[in-house]
């Protein structure tokens, strides 16, 4: 089985590294280990979304019954989106489970990611929180998932208000992702945060 | 199917083993002075369940047999009949008719067609597979009827992993987004190992048996029969091999008068509030009159205290004189009539009361039934002795036997009963339902106490007090058994 495993994954890897989305520079995988098991995968922030300018990485584990079952995906990079776990990168994504299809390749896995970065599904949340936010004030989701990407993945955008708002909490001796998870659930609202932080 | 083993389940036949075993099912029938067999059982017994217990093969056959219909009447394979049957509920009137309307969109919502036709691929002959990625001649390739095609090595690996992870009848097409399912013959074909042949067709019957209304699987422990009813109700049901006694549509213990849904939400219930109910499983409760500590040994809640001969209720600690009488209230909850009004934390504490209230007696009854399994052994000792001694045969005795299975009827149905009373709506008719909850609870007492001292009774008596346990539960079924 392993075999099969292997051979796939490496005339897949040959098939991304050719595709034209590595050539925008759209997707890219990598090898980190020489038995095709562990790669690292890394897909741009979609444009036209507060994840545009970022670069978000992705931890791949493709198990020995690769293709049969699909590979074990979840995001290195934090991210603030209803499908996608702010704390641990876990996805929720029909395909990475029981939508898997063994004609599925890396390439359509990494491209379905890009896709559920720019069309997010909050009635079927990884994080309840964020689903809420999103549901509830979209605008200040745009706002707070444009702050995670220029913080954790390289974004252009940097909203000084938030960060002068970070810089207080982390004044406090509170450590700033957690400043960042607190201030992002509570709708920046800086006392609450703070209350949520000291309680 | 001659040959089934036909165990029809009125409220005194659930057993066809009579014998020379103690446990003997109760002979004696509501209705002795009514010619039975001109009477409808549906009618006189709200309990009575026509069922079949089947061992696989029989289930085997029942099941082909409705494939083969239905592949004989339209024409097509009986692998793609199981497909049509199992989407449709084993319904073979439902899948007819929706066949003959509209045959290809049947066909396509049970998935066995792909929406839209399929794009025949070019025919070379080399093609690569695109799950393995390696160039394979044609004849190796395989397809559903979406003409997606892959070699035979990917299709068997495909089948083994999903077998593996327990899925047989909803393996689907290996190509994206094509919801096509792999038939019986067509997985079959692909299976090479016996072992997996085996699991993929052990998987896809327990799948069957599941979409099948009218059959049930026995939940007894490590037992393969399937029960099969063409009525399929909350009804009692009895296995034929195990003897584990169920709710034919839950499969959980038997219920009655409960529905499915109310005793799932009580046991939810009690399991979640286990530590606030907890203090009630004490043993021992004083004297109300002479406080002397005392432990419940047996199954009866009529107690006398062994150092001043008191006779009390353990449930209330009222005094038992009242409880004989058409005053018995014990079992009734008594709400405060201003409760509306009181404050949030008095509703708490008031609601707190009454599932205590309910979750007490639910619990005693239980504990009940398992002393008073006790108190069968003590009474086949005691008979066995009686017996030895020259005082009367084991025939002479069998009635003690057949009143304490009766008393474990009349008590398991009186446990069922509070659950039912915890979440019906005040009113009349609630105010009728606890009041023949009373009367059927009295009688259990007073027979539950009569078993105890079964020596110094004499059988007549017995078997009156059985006569009237029973006619208070069947009275209280046949009014409040919906099912």
């Amino acid at each position: 089985m392993a075999n099969i495993a292997a051979q796939r994954i490496k005339r897949e890897f040959k098939e991304v590294v050719k595709s034209e989305e590595v050539a925008k520079c759209a997707i890219k995988v990598e090898l980190l280990n020489d038995n095709y098991t562990e790669l690292k995968g890394e897909i741009a922030g979609p444009p036209d979304t507060p994840y545009e300018g970022g670069n978000f990485v992705l931890e791949i584990r493709v198990p020995e019954t690769y293709p049969f079952n699909p590979p074990k995906v979840r995001f290195i990079t934090k991210i603030w989106h209803p499908n996608i776990s702010s704390v641990t990168g876990a996805i929720c994504l029909d395909i990475l489970k029981d939508q898997w299809a063994a004609a599925m390749t890396l390439r359509t896995v990494l491209l379905s990611l890009q896709a559920l970065l720019s069309a997010a599904e909050p009635d079927d949340p990884q994080d309840a929180v964020v689903a809420r936010q999103y549901k509830e004030n979209l605008e200040m989701f745009q706002l707070t998932a444009r702050h995670w990407t220029s913080m954790y993945a390289g974004g252009p955008n940097v909203n000084t208000d938030c960060d002068s708002k970070i810089k207080r909490l982390v004044d406090m001796g509170v450590d700033d992702h957690q400043a960042l998870v607190a201030l992002s659930s509570y709708n920046w609202d800086i006392e609450r945060a703070t209350e949520q932080l000291f309680s | 199917m001659e040959d089934t083993m036909t165990s029809s389940q009125g409220g005194e036949s659930d057993m066809d083993c009579s014998d020379n075993e103690y446990y003997d099912e109760y002979y004696y029938t509501l209705n002795d002075d009514i010619d039975i067999e001109q009477i409808d059982p549906r009618k006189i017994d709200p309990e009575y369940f026509e069922f079949n217990c089947l061992f696989e093969e029989q289930v085997d056959r029942l099941l082909n047999e409705t494939v083969e219909t239905l592949s004989n009447m339209h024409q097509i394979s009986p692998s793609l009949a199981k497909v049509l049957l199992h989407s449709h509920q084993w319904n073979i009137q439902e899948v007819t008719r929706k066949f003959k309307e509209n045959p290809t969109q049947t066909l396509i919502a049970s998935r066995i067609k792909p929406p839209s036709p399929p794009i025949s691929l070019t025919f070379s002959r080399y093609i690569n597979c695109p799950v393995c990625v390696t160039s394979q001649s044609f004849d190796k390739f395989y397809s559903l009827s979406c003409a997606h095609m892959f070699c035979k090595d990917c299709w068997t690996m495909h089948f083994e992993v999903q077998i593996n992870q327990g899925i047989s009848t909803s393996i689907a097409c290996m190509a994206r987004e094509c919801k096509v399912l792999a038939p019986e013959d067509f997985v079959l074909k692909h299976l090479h190992r016996p072992n997996m042949r085996e699991k993929y067709q052990q998987f896809s019957f327990q799948d069957y048996v599941k979409s099948h209304p009218e059959l049930k699987f026995c939940p007894g422990p490590n037992c393969s029969i399937v029960v099969h009813s063409q009525e399929p109700k909350a009804k009692r049901t009895t296995c034929s091999q195990c003897k584990t006694i169920f709710c034919f549509r839950c499969g959980c213990d038997y219920h009655a008068p409960t529905e499915c849904q109310v005793i799932k939400k009580w046991l939810t219930k009690c399991a979640d509030d286990s530590e606030t109910a907890n203090y009630i499983s004490a043993h021992t409760k004083d004297c109300p009159k002479c406080h002397i500590c005392i432990e419940k040994n047996g199954g009866c809640n009529h107690m006398q205290c062994y150092n001043c001969k008191h006779d009390f209720c353990w449930m209330c600690l009222g005094d038992w004189k009242s409880h004989g009488s058409e005053y018995y209230e014990c079992s009734r909850y008594r709400e405060n009539p201003n409760i509306a009004h009181e404050s949030v934390h008095a509703q708490a504490r008031e609601a707190l009361k009454k599932y205590l209230h309910y979750y007490e007696r639910w619990e005693n009854h239980s504990k009940s039934l398992k002393l008073e399994e006790q108190t069968l052994e003590k009474l086949r000792s005691r008979i066995n002795q009686k017996v030895m001694s020259g005082l009367g045969t084991w025939i002479d005795w069998q009635y003690l036997f057949t009143a304490a299975n009766l008393l474990a009827k009349c008590r398991y149905t009186l446990q069922y009963t509070y659950p039912y009373a915890y979440y019906m709506d005040g009113g009349s008719r609630k105010e009728l339902f606890e009041y023949q909850q009373a009367q059927l609870e009295a009688e259990i007492e007073n027979l539950s106490w009569k078993i105890e001292r079964a020596e110094t009774t004499d059988r007549g008596d017995l078997e009156n007090q059985m006569d009237i346990a029973e006619k208070r539960r069947t009275t209280l079924l046949k009014d409040f058994l919906d099912v």
